[in-house]
């Protein structure tokens, strides 16, 4: 098993020398966004203008914008899903030890609605 | 644990220490795009063929290159707050375990209940088991009830040394005559090193950390057992 995790680690590939695409999470997705926008940005802009050195800038300017806008959109939702995971564990957790007493979680919540009606 | 030319960091054992790592990459993602600009402008202006000498001043460029680098320094600024709020959270610990430094040796003092306190120091290289790692092992762990808030009370008898886990995400320095306090929660049940952080002296690459997190039952199991001895 150890082994197996050195072997997917020295697998990794960084870009620049300091980005692991492939162990970070979002980035590979975030990195291949960019580099998709970035083309089309690009070609579309001297397709329509015929300027070689500006389009490259549209290109570079649209991989920085959309590798941005991609990275929080992913990284926003996994810090959700994260949450999510936690409140799960905790609750199940809570349910597993106070299940039968006074502090049982759900028995709270069948008084409170009872309560209601 | 780390394991043989490991660059970054290890897999988090603590929820702070996710964090940490989530921070990382947050950071990172930043220096990257950072960098692939850098290097497109300087391949842009050394492929240039233009040339201008009487450009004496442009307000949108200045404009633009002191804003954008206030955002950006803002967008690290703000999680990096949040976590260090995090970290100093009152977290009401179960257990509270003194982690004093010595040349060149840990001593660790549980003394909420017993008085249980040992010694921990580097097994040799020569004396170590097939399967141990050389200069973490350590001849007594610190053994932690794990999913639990520990509070550790850093100071030294000596000279200055530091108490540091990578896994935890902790870093802590021990300075005579002075408590410092840090606490933890473990993740999952295992074994984590560290090494003295702080330069102390010959062996101050020799005295590591072990920490040991083990289910609440074991932990009482194995306290029994340490008093007994002692």
């Amino acid at each position: 098993m150890a082994v197996e995790g050195e072997e997917e680690k020295t697998k990794s590939f960084k870009l620049l020398g300091i980005l692991d695409i492939q162990n970070i999470p979002c980035a590979r997705g975030a990195v291949l966004h960019g580099s998709a926008a970035s083309i089309f940005v690009g070609l579309g802009h001297f397709l329509a203008t015929s300027r070689v050195k500006r389009s490259f800038d549209f290109g570079v300017g649209g991989f920085i914008l959309t590798t941005l806008g991609s990275w929080f959109y992913c990284r926003y939702n996994n810090a959700k899903l994260r949450i999510q995971q936690k409140l799960i564990k905790d609750g199940l957790k809570n349910k597993v030890m106070y299940e039968g007493t006074s502090l049982d979680p759900t028995r709270k919540q069948n008084s409170s609605q009872g309560g209601g009606s | 644990m780390a394991h043989p030319s490991q660059l970054g960091f290890q897999d988090a054992a603590s929820p702070v220490m996710e964090e940490l790592l989530h921070f990382h990459d947050h950071t990172l993602m930043i220096v990257f795009l950072i960098s692939t600009l850098v290097l497109y402008i300087i391949v842009a202006m050394v492929s240039t063929k233009l040339t201008n000498k009487y450009v004496l001043d442009s307000q949108e460029i200045e404009i633009v290159w002191t804003v954008l680098p206030a955002v950006i320094l803002i967008l690290i600024a703000l999680p990096s707050l949040r976590i260090l709020y995090l970290m100093d959270e009152i977290n009401d610990p179960h257990l509270t375990i003194k982690a004093m430094g010595h040349q060149w040796y840990w001593s660790y003092e549980y003394t909420d209940y017993e008085d249980l306190g040992f010694d921990s120091y580097m097994i040799p290289t020569q004396d170590l088991a097939p399967g141990q790692f050389r200069l973490l092992e350590a001849d007594h762990r610190m053994v932690v009830p794990m999913e639990s808030p520990i509070r550790v009370l850093v100071s030294a008898e000596d000279v200055l040394h530091s108490w540091a886990v990578p896994a935890l995400g902790i870093k802590m320095d021990a300075v005579p005559g002075r408590l410092n306090q840090t606490a933890f929660i473990t993740s999952r049940p295992g074994v984590y090193y560290g090494q003295c952080s702080e330069i102390c002296g010959a062996n101050h690459s020799f005295m590591p950390i072990v920490v040991e997190a083990v289910p609440l039952e074991h932990f009482e199991n194995w306290s029994s057992l340490m008093l007994e001895e002692s």
